[in-house]
């Protein structure tokens, strides 16, 4: 009953997409919420069925593709991924629930259930080929959606952002090959002197590698995860896309499409690559606080309101960075449970500047001023969005943005110090966006009779509100299940580490757990 | 007695939320009354659990849920009464009950008089989980919360730019300090293990110094925000842009003295660490005294209460960084009692001179305004230290503490405070309710503020002039968690000498102040004077010039900083790099495209000079080859590898 | 002097170079089959030449192909040549460039 539920999740929203061309426009919208409410509950009953006290995979399919090159439809869900898929389907409701009246609206919708099965299936792949046929799928719908709904220089945003993306992906390719013939090489039976061509990940998780290769397949890798995050300084491609992108595409890109480079380096690199990750975590660590501090600021120069959630979003992405990169256990879930935050958060935060570009088709910060007193249940989100984006403790960004940087702390005590001045840029930039929109008196005329959110915007709205402070105070049902999970790689990390530091760095837990026996 | 616990915890929560489904409505007295109501009974449950502490020297603990677990941390939603958090219950939930009431009349007029009393009770909510936490984590949960409410409610009237600039200004400063807070609370988790009080205190005493004196000075820069100690205290003076009630529950009662309640809350990780807590005390010492020159020719009378909260703030600090833990807390106390009343005293002076605050445009308000002319008064005979009123028993402690521990220069500037403390003070009374009606010239008709909200304010008066004589009973109960040191001069003549002095000098300072406002013909400053125009005037009015400092070597330069890096870096290195690359590539394609112009004869000509690089190349590797032994030979004479 | 394989070689090369130079600089596409067919001849001679220094007759053989398959691509090549001329009126190489790029 149960064994074939990811494949369902994967391809359910996919069929009804070829279906849904034969539905006719006018009722397409009803469709489209009802095919990805049907997903979503299919992923929550995923969760509801999700054992979470164990660390492993979940839910495997098996089925082979090209065996004799080690190629195979190997999907499965553990403790790491599951959320992230729940948070998929979460908002491609969202998005097609809340989704305003565009041209091509049937249009829009087939290609959000594509994205979505693109989506759900980079979550789930545990075949490289897989992942990496998913990975590259999802620049596609992305591409029309900027292309063909998105604003003036559309164009060369969406072909910035396919060329930018499918560029490092390209090199990660190259990775993984080179990781299969790795793993080819190491399993030669001196007997028959033939090896095992695999790309399944949990093969290549425990295939032990020399340092130099990791640090150079770990470089391939980086590459294509770098870019998709974005790490500094990779990142220009996102303002561009958000820029121009339609609302709905900028949600489903920060909220679930950033995540797929942050969930990629826990998946791969992390596990894969222990001695080089070590090796590497004080330049990305360095890194990560220039995306921390700088786009921070940089956000904040911004006249768009839009561009500063934007940069805001690769100024998080920095600490989601920062915690999986401290190689602990509380640094990655708090990552993990960041990804999870930052995709609620932001999306919510796009979802909201919609609301006011579809009243005044602006997003320049200039043309408002005093929405507070026109717009209050607006204004009281936005205000609580705007405090979960500076992590406010009781919100879901605090839970995430604390654990993270406190993981990071066991590994450097300077680096986090810097880090953490992102709790003091972020409120100066998300503060004076919020005064220059809601402070002050109204000044512009056409602003003195906007209407209030309506009920469609609060349908998609109040939900991210609930989550939001809700997993800000209860976070222990998302959280165990992430722990375990991690508490498994971290462990893993350890015992395949081979450099002195490695061992070091990465906390021994079995150990731990058995001197607390003792 | 739990019961109890969740009673006081959580009805302020219930009045904010109950205000807030009425926030988007116009005024509903319902909304004011409720939250009012739920505080008065979270304060009779606080006294309750005050009492059962009293009675049984014990303290409560429960633990409600998980917060966070995850590897080895784990923070529950733990709460605790004991005997230091008991007090500042107290003092919260009744200064914030009678400022509630107040606030009923003193908002009446205001059309987001809901929202008022959603963010109000908010803000005690989150004072509460502040002070009952058994965890720092559960304190930091109170500690940006008020941060938030504070944020709200400074910039209650959200139209009025000022009030917005200095929201946001609290907010950012507080930020800056929490970041140091947020670091200590990292430094306790790795090096003990956990965040609880309890355990994390046990485990202190076997750290290194070096990592415990780190702690402790997080932890304290954490406190300087909060408490607005320099140089994070520009924000606290630019937080009287929101309602006077705001500025008397908030930015003197309670939230800035979250700072020494941590002091205190830690106190067995500071008495590991003297050397911070003599930093502590230095400067809280150079604070009061800093603060205090500053409210001497202020013209506004909501900053001159704020800038001597600013000045207590300092011997709260001074006490508890020397050791003196209990003395600290009780200052707090009583501090909290007669400010709070000054404030709403002031907040009743803002109401009658339609919202002015220049004591300059006041002057002879005691006929029109008794009841407020005595309770001000009182409290700034409080505030000033007389016998027998709150101030005398717990600021002359502090004098006492630095007396005693030999810190002499401490002590003697604490001693030239007090004097300017009821300089001030005294200057602000005779110039508002003393001297010629002033208010006559601008045309405003003052008036008495409602009768409930003078009735409202008389537990804090009677608690302005008896507090000290709780000390007894106070002392006994916190001794049972803090340090029972007792601070008496030990010669009986010295310390009548000191009090006597302490005494005569303030009185001194009262007098001068009345004899300068309020009995001489008042000059109203208009910057012709001699005085006026000293280094030391301008100084002392523009603040030290420190607001203009950050302004000019801050704030603007992160601005221009900001925009440098979107336009010039952002745009012009690192995307234009990107985009570069894509020309390059794209402008390879355009200018080699000349080679594929279908002309046979060109085609044929690249042919032929393709085979003949191919060619030359398979020359040169074979002449490498073959002579490889003699180039390396020729390598090795050069020094190459 | 006895003629030897170097003479044989240098006659090649002296050949190929004619043949080339006619590849590149000759715009008629009739004088480039020309060049062409210099070029394939300076081959032969070199294989005919290497193939009897060495009494091996491959090269000899090779020579042969070579001069079959040149004559069936003249062959194909000059019927093309006259489709051209009959449509364009002129077999100048610079007027063909259909694919241009």
């Amino acid at each position: 009953m149960f064994d074939y539920i990811l494949s369902t999740l994967i391809f359910f929203p996919a069929l009804a997409a070829v279906f849904g061309f034969m539905i006719h426009k006018d009722s397409i919208r009803a469709y489209g919420v009802t095919v990805s409410a049907i997903e979503l509950a299919l992923s929550l009953w995923l969760w509801f069925i999700f054992d979470s006290n164990v660390a492993g995979m979940q839910f495997m399919e098996n089925l082979p593709l090209l065996p004799a090159f080690g190629i195979n439809y190997i999907v499965g869900v553990d403790g790491i991924s599951l959320f992230i898929v729940i948070l998929a389907s979460f908002f491609t409701l969202i998005g097609i629930a809340s989704l305003t009246d565009t041209k091509k609206v049937k249009n829009m919708i087939i290609t959000l259930l594509f994205l979505q099965m693109t989506m759900i299936g980079v979550f789930v792949a545990l075949d490289a080929i897989l992942f990496y046929v998913f990975w590259e799928l999802s620049l596609v719908p992305m591409l029309y959606i900027i292309g063909a709904w998105g604003g003036e220089k559309r164009i060369y945003a969406s072909v910035k952002f396919f060329l930018y993306t499918f560029t490092g992906s390209l090199v990660m390719l190259v990775g993984m090959l080179f990781m299969a013939y790795f793993y080819y090489q190491a399993t030669i039976d001196p007997i028959t002197g033939v090896g095992i061509w695999s790309f399944a990940i949990l093969d290549w998780h425990r295939l032990i590698l020399p340092e130099t290769y990791q640090l150079w397949l770990f470089g391939a890798f980086f590459m294509g995860f770098a870019i998709k995050v974005p790490m500094f300084p990779f990142h220009t491609w996102l303002p561009y896309a958000h820029g121009q992108a339609p609302t709905i595409g900028s949600v489903i890109l920060a909220a679930i499409l950033l995540k797929m480079g942050t969930y990629a380096f826990i998946r791969f690199s992390l596990p894969m690559f222990p001695d080089a990750s070590v090796y590497f975590m004080f330049p990305i660590a360095i890194i990560a606080i220039i995306m921390i501090i700088y786009t921070a600021m940089v956000a904040y120069a911004q006249e768009d309101v839009k561009q500063v959630v934007a940069y805001s979003s690769v100024s998080h992405m920095g600490v989601i960075i920062l915690g999986t990169f401290a190689l602990n256990v509380e640094g990655i879930s708090g990552s993990i449970f960041l990804m999870i935050a930052h995709g609620v958060v932001s999306g919510a935060l796009f979802l909201l500047v919609g609301v006011i570009y579809d009243r005044r088709h602006t997003k320049m910060m200039s043309e408002f001023g005093g929405l507070a007193s026109v717009m209050p249940i607006y204004a009281t989100i936005f205000g609580v969005m705007l405090m979960a984006s500076v992590g406010m403790p009781l919100t879901i960004n605090f839970v995430g943005e604390f654990l993270s940087l406190l993981g990071f702390y066991q590994q450097s005590h300077i680096l986090t110090l810097l880090a953490g001045i992102a709790i003091i840029v972020g409120a100066i930039y998300m503060l004076a966006a919020y005064k220059r929109l809601f402070f002050g008196e109204v000044t512009n005329e056409k602003n003195k009779n906007l209407p209030d959110v309506n009920k469609r915007e609060l349908v998609a709205l109040i939900p991210l509100t609930i989550i939001t402070i809700w997993l800000g105070i209860y976070p222990k049902p998302v959280l165990e299940p992430i722990n375990n999970s991690v508490e498994y790689v971290v462990q893993l990390m350890h015992d395949k580490s081979i450099t002195e530091e490695a061992k070091t760095r990465i906390p021994n837990l079995v150990q731990a757990s058995m001197q607390e026996v003792n | 007695m739990e019961m109890f616990l969740y009673i006081a915890l959580f009805a302020p929560l219930v009045g904010s939320m109950f205000a807030a489904l009425f926030s988007a409505s116009p005024k509903t007295l319902i909304a004011g009354i409720v939250p009012s109501a739920l505080l008065f009974i979270s304060f009779l449950a606080s006294s309750i659990l005050l009492a059962y502490v009293l009675k049984t020297g014990g303290s409560i603990h429960v633990e409600m849920m998980t917060w966070m677990a995850t590897g080895d941390l784990y923070i529950p939603f733990g709460f605790m009464v004991d005997q230091v958090s008991v007090t500042m219950m107290m003092v919260v939930t009744l200064v914030s009950t009678v400022v509630h009431v107040y606030a009923i009349g003193y908002m009446s007029h205001d059309k987001a008089f809901n929202r008022f009393f959603a963010w109000l009770s908010a803000f005690v909510f989150s004072m509460m989980i502040l002070v009952m936490s058994d965890n720092f984590a559960g304190l930091f949960i109170g500690w940006e919360g008020v941060g938030l409410c504070s944020w709200g409610l400074i910039g209650f009237w959200y139209h009025k730019e000022v009030a917005t600039w200095a929201a946001n200004e609290a907010f950012i400063m507080n930020r800056i300090a929490d970041l140091g807070m947020l670091i200590g609370i990292f430094l306790v988790y790795w090096n003990t293990g956990t965040l609880q009080y309890v355990e994390a205190f046990a485990a202190m005493p076997s750290l290194e110094t070096d990592i415990l004196t780190w702690m402790g000075i997080f932890l304290f820069i954490g406190a300087m925000g909060k408490s607005a100690q320099f140089p994070l205290h520009t924000w606290l003076a630019d937080a009287m842009e929101g309602p006077t009630p705001v500025s008397a529950l908030i930015h003197a009662a309670t939230m800035v003295t979250a700072g020494v309640y941590l002091i205190v809350r830690a106190n067995p990780l500071y008495d590991l660490i003297p050397h911070v807590g003599l930093f502590i005390a230095s400067l809280g010492a150079f604070v009061a005294l800093f603060a205090a020159s500053m409210a001497l020719v202020n013209r506004d009378m909501k900053r001159i209460i704020a800038y001597s909260t600013l000045s207590q703030l300092g011997y709260m600090f001074v006490a508890a960084g020397l050791g003196a833990y209990w003395v600290a807390l009780f200052h707090l106390m009583a501090h909290a009692f007669f400010k709070a009343l000054l404030f709403l005293g002031a907040g009743n002076v803002m109401h009658a001179m339609n919202d002015e605050l220049d004591p300059f445009k006041m002057g002879g308000l005691s006929k029109v305004m008794k009841g407020t002319f005595i309770m001000m008064t009182i409290a700034s005979v409080a505030l000033a230290g007389i016998f027998p009123l709150a101030g005398f028993f717990s600021k002359d402690l502090i004098l006492e503490v630095g007396f005693i521990q030999n810190h002499y220069i401490i002590y003697t500037v604490l001693l030239f405070t007090a004097g300017l403390t009821a300089f001030y003070s005294f200057r602000l009374v005779a110039l508002i309710f003393h001297g010629e009606e002033r208010y006559k010239l601008f045309g405003i008709d003052p008036h008495e503020a409602y009768k409930f909200m003078l009735v409202a304010m008389t537990p804090l008066l009677l608690l302005a002039i008896i507090a000290g004589s709780l000390k007894g009973t106070y002392f006994d109960m916190v001794t049972i968690v803090l340090p029972a040191t007792q601070y008496h001069v030990h010669s009986a003549v010295v310390y009548w000498i000191m009090t006597i002095g302490t005494q005569l000098f303030v009185i001194g300072a009262i007098a001068f102040a009345y004899k300068k406002y309020a009995l001489s013909e008042v000059k109203v400053p208009d910057g012709t004077s001699a005085m006026e125009n000293s280094f030391g005037y301008k100084l002392l009015k523009n603040q030290y010039y420190i607001p203009q400092f950050y302004e000019n070597y801050l704030v603007k330069p992160y601005r221009e900083l900001s925009l440098a890096f979107w336009k010039e870096v952002d745009m012009k290195i690192v995307d234009a790099t990107v985009d570069g690359i894509a020309k390059a590539i794209y402008n390879t394609g355009e200018n080699t495209r000349d080679m594929q112009n279908g002309n046979l004869s060109t085609m044929l000509k690249w042919m032929v000079a393709g085979a003949v690089g191919l060619l030359s190349l398979a020359v040169v590797f074979g002449l490498a080859v073959k002579f490889s032994s003699e180039i390396e030979f020729f390598l090795s004479t050069l020094g190459v590898q | 002097m006895e003629i030897g394989l170097n003479h044989y070689l240098v006659l090649s090369t002296i050949l190929f170079a004619i043949g080339l130079v006619g590849v590149m600089r000759r715009k008629n596409l009739l004088l480039l089959f020309f060049a062409t067919e210099i070029l394939l001849n300076s081959v032969n001679i070199a294989f005919a030449a290497i193939s009897h220094y060495y009494g091996d007759l491959t090269g000899q053989m090779f020579a042969f192909f070579v001069i079959a398959i040149a004559a069936s691509e003249v062959a194909v090549g000059l019927g093309l040549l006259i489709v051209w001329h009959k449509r364009h009126g002129n077999i100048d190489l610079d007027n063909m460039s259909t694919m241009r790029g």
